[in-house]
């Protein structure tokens, strides 16, 4: 025996033709299935639904937008740059002060 | 939309009759995927009748991006894993099918021209086959018996390239020695 002799088998083989089914075959197939649950139609899902479902996700990504800024704020502060609020107070004292201001 | 689409979107909206439509289309399919794994015609009934039904249960889950005999082929090829693992562990208990004498004569002669008929090729093959692992005879049958490309054993199977291929090549090592050793034995 040799590959080639094994390949001719394969090809020999390959001709078979199967049994044909028995003609009440589908007929059986349908009676089997019948016993099974009904197949539930695709469902078509109304915006809330579908904001419902993206909810959870939505409320992770801001919080974890939240955790950043926080953390942000937290490590500019210690690293001396000055925050938001001192900024804001340093241009408004700046606007007010200046003969020019308000 | 293909004639399949349109009957399975009626199917899902409720037309259950009509998947006997979709039976009678792709039975006879089912049927020669089947009969590659299993000689006995009633077990293939039994196994056809089960490959259906997964179809059916799975419906909700075809999307319709590959051709419905296609999906089908994988659930019917699964099946047939299935079913030859338990056989496999029955082994021992099955009988050995009787060679005729064209397969023993073939066996013995190493005449080029000498081709076996098709029906004791497949007796041949199934009794060497019994030496393979079910999943090196699942992908050898896909590759030499359906003629499947790699790339479409890797869909049907969910093994890889790689693993389809090493599969491949172990189980043509495999039927040859077992040729050589039913050849020693019944000669």
């Amino acid at each position: 025996m040799n590959f080639r002799k094994l390949k001719r088998l394969f090809a020999s083989a390959r001709r078979e033709t199967a049994p044909a089914p028995p003609a009440d075959f589908a007929a059986d197939v349908l009676r089997a299935i019948r016993r099974e649950p009904p197949v539930a139609a695709p469902e078509t899902l109304s915006v809330f639904d579908q904001l419902n479902l993206w909810f959870p996700r939505l409320a992770l990504a801001a919080s974890a937008v939240i955790v950043l800024c926080v953390a942000a704020d937290y490590g500019l502060t210690a690293a001396g740059v000055p925050s938001l609020s001192d900024g804001a107070a340093q241009l408004s004292a700046q606007w007010l002060l200046t003969p020019t201001g308000l | 939309m293909s004639d399949d689409a349109e009957l399975l979107e009626r199917i899902r909206n409720g037309a259950t009759d009509e998947f006997a439509e979709l039976v009678r289309r792709h039975q006879s399919r089912v049927f020669a995927i089947l009969h590659r794994y299993e000689r006995d015609a009633h077990q293939v009934e039994d196994l056809a009748q089960e490959a259906f039904v997964k179809a059916w249960r799975a419906l909700g889950q075809f999307d319709g991006r590959a051709p419905f005999a296609h999906w089908l082929s994988s659930i019917t090829t699964r099946v047939a894993l299935d079913h030859l693992r338990k056989e496999k562990r029955r082994q021992n208990e099955i009988g050995l099918p009787e060679l005729g004498d064209d397969a023993l004569d073939w066996l013995r002669r190493n005449d080029e021209k000498n081709e076996l008929d098709a029906h004791s090729a497949a007796e041949l093959l199934e009794l060497a086959m019994r030496e393979l692992s079910p999943a090196d005879r699942v992908v050898i049958t896909l590759q030499e018996l359906e003629g499947r490309s790699v790339k479409e054993i890797t869909a049907a199977t969910g093994a890889s390239g790689v693993a389809v291929r090493v599969r491949a090549m172990r189980a043509r090592s495999k039927l040859k020695r077992a040729l050589e050793k039913i050849a020693k034995e019944k000669l």
